[in-house]
Order: structure tokens, then sequence, then C-alpha cells
């Protein structure tokens, strides 16, 4: 089942911190219950969003996909706004 | 955030002189800003002098305050990442809270890929040089003599021995595996294809255990009693095995009488390579101790030097970072060459077998040419120290 959002942001080729920070400020710009989809390349994010989702109090990390574009791994990351 | 995508005023530190700041025992903190995963899966190991803290970059990024509040400001702090940026990040900013930090240049990558190069002999009919990769406790050699050089167990960046064989002068003769390595990937095959030199490894190896699928890797097979003159120097092939079943020992003899051995995954300085990487423990371990009580007295002396291709801890080396010990010494101090029955052995080996990791059996894979690995995937397989040795 496809999951469903209402912002994207693609941070395709950025690398650590800035896939993080930019969704950080992304989700900012949502209303609460929205739900911002970031589309990364670097495999770290995985992990990382993960630790990310348990710290900040405000989001829900709601999937993960790995999907392939062009023979490049793309990691989709789901994030809801709590509060 | 031009501060992470431009030029910053804040200072890196390399691999090199982390490495000769823990060889020195010297106070280190290091701040580690991987996620707590990471972390735990591969920290930096140093001596009892080196305090390591793991605080992952985004929680400077949701409390910066509270995060910062947190590192000690009383002494220089050393910010370590996967890839560098994230610790760029964190560095910058506890800059700014008046820290005096900097940041590892390349990361942990470059922690885990960096080599240490240094002389275990130096004499009159040549050397042996030690090729370490300190972060895997992964060790190789180099025999020089005649400007002929023989390898033992090179890893998978060929720069490092092309460069010691071009400062050397020396023309690579042989490139001898002590067996298809199960926690790193070999530079042996590349090697061959570099320079021409024969690749080495026993027959036996060049079948996955686990897929039970023949190597598509070019190799010449092992004969154990087999001989090799390197210079003036004499190698012979000793089977030893256990850790797997076409482990080698190579004996080094030297023309002052003196002897060294290289023993692979054999016995390590104060353990020796578990017999069950290649999924068969129970079967393997009695060959392990025929190996041990039966064929290890008969090529060593009390003075042949061990010289092993892993190690746990640092404190088994010298200060100097050497790691590598007269047989006498390795025998009063390894507990696995304690006298056993094979009941005691068997029993002792199987309460003492580490975690499996799960990447062992695609890294021995792609050692005998079954897959490929880019270097993000070789990365990653490698990530951490080696699990070769029986838990101590």
């Amino acid at each position: 089942m496809a999951n469903s959002f209402d912002q994207t942001l693609d941070v395709k080729g950025a690398k650590c911190p800035m896939p993080l920070v930019k969704s950080r400020k992304a989700i900012a710009d949502l209303t609460v219950g929205q739900v911002l989809k970031v589309v990364a390349t670097d495999r770290g994010s995985v992990a990382d969003f993960q630790g990310w989702a348990k710290t900040a109090k405000n989001v829900e990390l709601v999937a993960q996909e790995t999907e392939q574009e062009g023979g490049q791994d793309l990691y989709v990351h789901y994030l809801k706004r709590t509060s | 955030m031009t501060l992470i995508e431009g030029q910053t005023g804040i200072a890196e530190f390399t691999a090199n002189e982390l490495y000769a700041r823990i060889l020195d025992n010297e106070a280190i903190f290091i701040l580690d800003v991987r996620n707590e995963d990471e972390f735990k899966r591969s920290p930096i190991e140093g001596q009892s002098n080196l305090t390591a803290v793991n605080i992952p970059y985004f929680e400077f990024l949701e409390d910066e305050d509270g995060s910062v509040a947190r590192v000690p400001a009383d002494r220089e702090i050393m910010v370590v990442c996967a890839k560098e940026g994230s610790s760029q990040y964190v560095a910058e900013l506890l800059a700014g809270h008046g820290y005096n930090a900097r940041y590892l240049q390349g990361g942990f990558t470059s922690w885990g890929n960096f080599y240490d190069v240094r002389d275990v002999v130096n004499a009159a009919w040549g050397r042996i040089v030690q090729i370490a990769r300190p972060a895997r406790g992964d060790l190789s050699f180099a025999v020089i003599s005649d400007g002929k050089m023989a390898l033992i167990d090179p890893m998978r960046h060929t720069e490092v021995y092309l460069n010691l064989a071009a400062e050397a002068g020396a023309t690579m003769t042989h490139l001898l595996d002590t067996h298809v390595h199960a926690d790193h990937i070999s530079g042996g095959p590349a090697l061959a294809t570099i320079t021409g030199a024969t690749y080495y490894v026993h027959a036996y190896d060049a079948i996955h255990p686990i897929d039970m699928l023949p190597a598509t890797i070019a190799y010449t097979s092992l004969e154990d009693g087999q001989q090799f003159q390197v210079g003036q120097t004499t190698i012979t092939v000793a089977w030893f095995p256990g850790h797997t079943l076409g482990q080698v020992n190579y004996r080094v003899d030297t023309p002052d009488g003196r002897s060294a051995l290289f023993t692979g995954d054999g016995i390590f300085l104060r353990s020796f390579g578990r017999p069950d990487l290649g999924g068969k423990g129970e079967a393997w371990t009695p060959i392990l101790y025929r190996s041990l009580t039966e064929r290890l007295p008969k090529i060593v002396n009390d003075d042949t030097l061990i010289l092993p291709a892993h190690f746990s801890t640092l404190d088994e080396g010298t200060a100097e970072g050497i790691f590598a010990a007269p047989y006498s010494e390795v025998r009063a101090h390894n507990d696995a060459l304690q006298p056993r029955s094979e009941e005691e052995f068997t029993a002792y080996v199987l309460s003492h077998l580490p975690v499996f990791p799960p990447e062992y059996v695609e890294i021995k894979r792609v050692n005998i040419g079954l897959v490929e690995a880019c270097d993000g995937k070789a990365n990653e397989l490698e990530l951490g120290k080696n699990i070769c040795a029986l838990a101590g």
C-alpha cells in the first residue's frame, strides 16, 4: 500500500547531516498531523532518521522504503508532525 | 547552513594522528556523533586513556544546549561521525560554545581504512614489514629480500602494498593468503592482476563452505611442505586446518638462522582462530585440535617469531604497535595453548564462540569471486573489528 503524504523533500545527493537538517526545517512548515516524504540517497539516513524520530518530540517516523531509480538506491522516509 | 557546505575554520585531525596518540596512550576524548547502533557495532577503541562518548548529531540538532552540556569543557574534543559531515557540524557548534574541538577527516571510514606500516625485522638479509589496519585488528606482512617481495594476507587497499614495493625498490613475486578470509576482503587477487605476481591459496578454501560453490578467481593452490625462495629467505607452507580446511601457516627461514611463522588465523598472540566460521564448528574443532597439538610443535622452536593475521586488543602488541612475539612467550600467555585433552578442548571452544557476524558469509563469497563488492559495499561489509578469535 502506498504511503500518503502532504509534502515532498528531495535531499538526493545531500550528505550527512543535511538530510536531517533540511527535514527538520520542512517539518516545522507542516501543520500538525501532516506527513513529509523525504527522498535521500545516503544509506546512513535509514538508521539516522530512526534515531532522530526517537529523539525529536514532534516527529513520528511513519514508514521507510527503499526504491530504485536509474540504478541508484533511494531511501524514502515518511515523517509525521505530531505536535 | 553555509557553515557546513562552505569552508570552516574548524581544524581536522587524521586517522594517522589519532593512531599515534592512541599508541602513546595519551588522554583522548572522542565524541562519537554517529547513531547508537553504529557506535555500539564499531566504536573507536584505544588504550586506557581513551574515553569515547556517544551523542548522536541529531541530539545536538534537537537540544543544542543540553547536548553541549554533556561534553566536558576542560579538554580537547575529537569529534567523529560516519563520513565527516556531521562531525564537522558538531565541532563547529562546540567551537561556538567556546570548546576546543576538531573532527576526523574522512570520518569513521577513514579510520577503518587507515593502514599503519612499520618494520618488525630489519636485517642484513632484508626486512619483515607489518602492514596493519588498527581499527579492524587486521595484520598483513611483507618479506623483502634482494629486491623481491612476498606479501602475506594483503588487504584490499592495493596502493598501500604498491607504495611499499616502490619505496623498497622491490618486485612482488608471491601473494600468499593463509586462508580465504571471512572478516575482510583480500587484496591478493587484485594485486596479482596489477603486478603479475602469483596469488596462492589452498584449494580447500576455494570452495565456499556454506554455498558449496567453487571459486571463480584465478589462484594457484598450495601443498603442505611446498617451498618458495624470496631473495635470501625460504618460505615453507605448513597446512594448518581448523579455522578453515585450507588454512596454512608460512614459515620463513632467514640466512641468520632465525625463523618467523605467519600464522594467519591459526594461533594469535593470545587466542586462536575460531573453527565455526565455515558453519561446521563441531566437525572442524577436532581438526583444529590436531593442528595445534601435532602440527604446530613441528614447525616452531622457542625463538620462532609468531606473526598472526589479527589482534583483538592493542595491548597484545608492543608500545610501538608491533604484533609479534617469540613462540616461547606466546605459549606461556596464550590460553588456547594450555594442555588440554581433545574433549576438554572441544568443550572450551564450543563454549567460547562469539557471535557469528552474518556478513562473514558474504565476505567469503567476495574473496573467491562469487559476488562483487564496490568500494561502498566493501566498507560496509568490513565495518568494525574482526571477530575471528575465540572470546576470552
